[in-house]
């Protein structure tokens, strides 16, 4: 009886009910989802093709002049200017070297923790999930102060004799080639080490939930099949857990990717100003000293646009592990 | 020995998870007014500042509580027929439509707020906390829409056979079958969006075009003069606040099931 569905279940049960047809509610539904979900989005690619008047204000046109901009530069052909390129290079820098570092180490940990009982796996769920939901500014605030020079991992470093050991050693020059360092003592801020360090904990517990669901579901009668046959921890994990894992491994990094491509606050805060991503510079053009809202719309489209390509790769990615 | 170093990895795990919040929430009993941790001369003067004496902070929480609870209760309206059309009908339509309202959660958040600036501003609304409220409801729509089709497909359907053979209409099973049983996924949904708009910026700072603010946009505005202890004391309600919540939701819903594990085996 389960085979018949349950429309056609409770469709046979009302009898009297109208024939399916696309009733009033339905289309107020798909007015209100496309007006709030879909028209900021349309509204930001159309007002990248508008130009800035002078003064503060913009006017409709259709020109390509701010995609120009972004990607050979303001005075082209006379001059090529890769500042804002450079920016979308640091963004996808940044994001993709913090996704991977945060997969590879939450890998493990899910699946730790999917082994537990499922008492310890709500608890750590409910610690995970807190740390996820933790605004971006607190989280950027904690990192801040921990490696802030005056009362953090530095001062730390110097106080226990790590620096002056690093000095003897003469790994602190390496440091101050990496830009780690200054003459006195090792320093994070600013620092491409800090901004990503702060990306990749700021997507780790979202690495710990995309994960979660996977390796759960993961047949723990293979592993224990392998066991028995006398495969080792590392032989189950090389031979059985990661073939299955590598199409959620690589959705999940792609997710978290997108996600770290639109992070604002730990870039500012971290990043030196040279090395900033194109999030930040939206937020300049459109609300920052340069008041010039088309051509913050022109690069909030090319994140866009990169930020798709990458979801619909994973997406692909995910279709793929389903069939 | 693997046990050990398993054990171990899940601990240093949680301990740098839990590190930069700690630090946060420590720094808050400074007595100056500068971040140091450990607090010098720790005090409780600051929660005091805080929640009491500091206007700012006050009208600043009020607003991010009214605009997280609207804006949940918002999403999870918009969110049931979405997701109760996709588990009912299932067709290329109700996936369509549960795409594009996923959509905002999905795409970097600053285009969103970018988008919703301009649609404000052109409609007169920029500025209004109505707007935000809206606003906050259409990037955590996703969230109910998850939640609430989950709790669908764990209905059994063997349950509104029963319903339809005893000659219940599709409105009473509705009522006595699907809505009761899908009710903890429906809070659950709530919670989970009502707790992302409490913890969101971006997008409300487009939106608020600096006509109110609320907590973390206070803090947000204030990044570049530096942080302060007071601060420190909205992340420490903050973090409460998701503890409570997810706690809540592990304690009467299923969380591993919401979070994707197999149903318990009972």
């Amino acid at each position: 009886m389960s085979l018949v569905s349950d429309t056609e279940v409770l469709e046979d049960a009302s009898a009297s009910a109208p024939p399916r047809q696309i009733s009033v509610a339905q289309l107020v539904w798909w007015a209100l989802i496309l007006f709030l979900c879909l028209t900021p989005f349309v509204l930001v690619i159309a007002i990248s093709f508008g130009q800035k008047i002078e003064g503060a204000a913009w006017e409709w046109a259709f020109t390509f002049a701010n995609y120009e901009r972004v990607f050979v530069g303001a005075n082209w052909p006379e001059q090529f200017t890769v500042l804002y390129l450079q920016r979308l290079y640091y963004s996808l820098f940044y994001a993709v070297i913090a996704a991977v570092l945060a997969i590879l180490t939450a890998f493990p940990f899910t699946y730790l923790m999917t082994r537990l009982s499922r008492r310890a796996q709500s608890i750590w769920l409910v610690f995970i999930l807190s740390s996820l939901s933790l605004s971006e500014v607190f989280i950027v605030m904690g990192w801040d102060v921990l490696l802030s020079n005056r009362s953090g991992l530095p001062m730390v470093l110097k106080e226990t004799g790590v620096t002056d050991w690093l000095k003897a050693v003469g790994w602190f020059d390496t440091l101050r080639e990496w830009g780690l360092a200054n003459p006195r003592n090792v320093k994070f801020k600013t620092s491409v080490f800090a901004t990503v360090l702060t990306m990749a904990y700021l997507v780790w517990p979202y690495a710990v939930i995309l994960l979660y669901p996977p390796l759960s579901r993961l047949d723990r009668s293979m592993v224990e099949a392998a066991q028995t046959m006398g495969a080792g921890p590392w032989t189950v994990m090389r031979t059985v857990v990661l073939p299955t894992m590598r199409l959620p491994l690589l959705g999940a990094t792609l997710l978290l990717f997108v996600f770290l491509l639109g992070v604002y606050v730990a870039v500012t805060v971290f990043a030196e100003p040279a090395k900033q991503t194109m999030a930040v510079s939206v937020y300049e053009a459109i609300r920052g000293n340069t008041l010039n809202a088309p051509f913050g719309a022109a690069q909030a489209v090319v994140l866009l646009i990169t930020a798709s390509i990458f979801l619909a790769m994973g997406q692909w990615l995910s279709k793929r592990t389903a069939a | 020995m693997l046990r050990v170093i398993s054990q171990g990895f899940m601990a240093l795990s949680a301990v740098l998870l839990a590190l930069p919040i700690v630090v946060v929430c420590g720094a808050a009993l400074n007595a100056g007014r500068t971040m140091f941790f450990p607090p010098k001369e720790p005090t409780f003067a600051r929660f005091y500042e805080f929640f009491v004496a500091d206007t700012v902070w006050i009208t600043a929480l009020s607003h991010s509580v009214l605009i997280a609870f609207a804006s949940a209760v918002l999403a999870v309206l918009i969110a049931w027929p979405v997701a109760y059309g996709l588990w009912a009908r299932g067709d290329a339509g109700s996936k369509l439509l549960a795409g594009l309202g996923s959509m905002p959660f999905a795409l970097p958040p600053i285009v969103f707020g970018v988008g919703l600036g301009f649609l404000w501003s052109f409609s007169g609304a920029l500025g209004s906390i109505w707007a935000g409220v809206v606003s906050h409801a259409a990037l955590f729509v996703a969230l109910p829409i998850v939640t609430i089709s989950i709790g669908l497909q764990s209905i059994d359907r063997a349950h509104l056979d029963a319903a339809a053979t005893m000659g219940a209409t599709r409105a009473v099973a509705f009522r006595t079958v699907i809505l009761p049983q899908t009710l903890p996924y429906t809070v659950s949904g709530f919670f989970f969006a009502l707790v992302l708009s409490f913890n969101e910026f971006i997008v409300m700072f487009f939106v608020s075009a600096s006509s109110y603010s609320t907590v973390t946009l206070q803090i947000f505005n204030s990044l570049r003069n530096g942080y302060t202890p007071t601060m420190a004391v909205a992340a420490i309600l903050f973090i409460s606040v998701s503890v409570v919540v997810f706690s809540a939701i592990a304690r009467w819903g299923d969380l591993p099931r919401l979070m994707g594990a197999e149903p318990a085996k009972t």
